[in-house]
């Protein structure tokens, strides 16, 4: 489909080189070399770094915005490390994953992707006791992709039950890990856990 | 090496999935005689899921400026957490005014800049060093290795220790030990899916599934890592990855401590290889 040119957004570039890791992203000349070597596209062909910020460049918000190739991003900075323009290729998409976080929150666009539930879900735990508490993130993240507490505990088990049991059998989580028979189980809190909490008022209040 | 002391920053992962590479680790320090103490009421890193550079700054801030007090470098096992830890300490390091923001939400993260975060390769590597490393084997491993780094050893470039396509410190150590490197070197630093475990599984296992058969057609009896998300990809859901794909690797997967700390004549059960979940009893058995 052609580009209808007065629906583009020519300030979306400077809103993504305002944020932290975007500041470079009109140094890209197009060369491709992110997405030749991008082991995500290797598994998806359609999945095209270089597009994505071709589009942000040409201003094509709402459409960079709502791609739901954003999310499948492996964050593995590949594409970062051979880029022969340095645009920091990883922290720009994260840019862009930002933006769209804040338009779907102000219910602007949908998210056609669980992964902003899981960051958040990961988050929270982070957020709450100051370490990751894997079953609180899996027992928030699960109910919410499923859209109910039901349809969550079973996709949970779908995914982790062959998990869980391997992780209790090899002592890992459960009372056959020594020490408290609840290691793992219950989350590991650290004792300033008023810090966490300011840290993520003052960021996400930004 | 370094004269300062050692907080040793474990990362989330130590407390549950990844045991055996805080165990063996810790039980290989020790065997180095190595004066480390655990960073003090650590904080999680933010690892992959914190997108927010000023969430990521925020949260490690608070770790070096604990280990900064003690007059300690960090040292930790885990790759993101290198990253976050590596790239938070450049960025403050340059960056007056942003060190200025991140002290004012609490004065617990009033970071000077005088921590070098380490990750435990590059410690071993280049700090304690191959020959005094050398003169403390006692044990040959000989084990055909398949040597995988992952992500965040040799990029991004910033933070990076290491050959961005081709690193070679793990294979060094792999070498010192009586191993065998396996031909793999196409594979060394390709993602092993880890973040899309939770959100994209079908992508996160075709990922996986490619380093686990090039390992497997290399000839390797093991994978060696040194990522705990690496580790819970390409070990604990192993058995889920085989089921889904309907293929059998059953390709032990051990961390690089664990492998060392054998050479150096630590009990495997001290090295927490009865923890990985697929069996290492084969690799235990090529010790001499």
């Amino acid at each position: 489909m052609p580009i209808k040119t007065w629906e583009l957004d020519p300030n979306f570039r400077n809103e993504i080189m305002n944020e932290p890791g975007g500041e470079h992203l009109t140094a890209c000349f197009q060369c491709s070399t992110c997405t030749l070597g991008c082991p995500i596209t290797e598994i998806v062909p359609s999945y095209n770094p270089r597009k994505i910020i071709q589009m942000s460049l040409l201003g094509m918000r709402n459409e960079v915005l709502s791609n739901p190739d954003l999310w499948i991003c492996a964050i593995c900075q590949t594409c970062t490390a051979r880029c022969p323009q340095d645009v920091v290729v990883g922290d720009v998409l994260a840019v862009i994953r930002r933006i769209a976080e804040k338009e779907e929150e102000a219910g602007n666009i949908k998210i056609d992707s669980p992964r902003p539930l899981f960051e958040k879900a990961f988050l929270h735990t982070v957020e709450k006791y100051g370490r990751l508490y894997d079953i609180g993130l899996a027992m928030e993240y699960y109910p919410k992709r499923e859209g109910s507490f039901i349809k969550g505990q079973k996709a949970m088990m779908k995914d982790y039950m062959g998990f869980g049991m391997r992780m209790f059998f090899k002592g890992k989580m459960g009372p056959l890990g020594g020490g408290s028979p609840l290691k793992g189980m219950l989350p590991s809190k650290i004792k300033k856990k008023e810090v966490m909490k300011k840290i993520f008022e003052k960021v996400e209040g930004k | 090496m370094s004269e300062k002391k050692l907080a040793y920053y474990p990362g989330c992962p130590s407390e549950t999935t990844a045991k055996e590479q805080d165990i063996s680790t810790k039980a290989v320090f020790d065997k180095l005689g190595v004066d480390w103490a655990e960073l003090e009421d650590w904080n999680c890193c933010g690892a992959a899921e914190a997108e927010d550079p000023r969430l990521v700054y925020a949260l490690n801030a608070r770790n070096l400026a604990i280990a900064e007090k003690d007059n300690r470098d960090i040292v930790t096992p885990c790759s993101i957490c290198y990253y976050n830890l590596a790239r938070t300490d450049k960025a403050l390091r340059a960056d007056e005014k942003l060190r200025a923001e991140i002290k004012e939400i609490d004065a617990s993260l009033d970071y000077n800049g005088t921590v070098t975060p380490k990750h435990v390769i590059d410690f071993l590597v280049n700090d304690i060093g191959m020959d005094e490393l050398k003169s403390k084997i006692v044990k040959k491993v000989e084990v055909k290795v398949a040597p995988y780094y992952g992500c965040y050893i040799g990029r991004p470039p910033e933070t990076a220790f290491d050959d961005p396509d081709d690193p070679v410190s793990m294979d060094r150590l792999i070498e010192l030990i009586g191993g065998e490197n396996v031909q793999f070197s196409y594979m060394k630093t390709k993602c092993c899916g880890g973040p899309l475990m939770m959100t994209r599984a079908d992508i996160a296992f075709e990922m996986a599934r490619k380093i686990l058969e090039s390992a497997k057609n290399a000839g390797a009896d093991c994978i060696a890592l040194a990522c705990p998300l690496c580790g819970m990809m390409l070990d604990a859901k192993q058995p889920d990855i085989e089921k889904a794909l309907d293929i059998k690797f059953e390709m032990p997967i051990v961390y690089i401590t664990q492998l060392l700390g054998l050479a150096l004549g630590i009990e495997p059960n001290k090295l927490g290889l009865n923890k990985n979940v697929v069996d290492t009893k084969e690799i235990v058995g090529k010790v001499v």
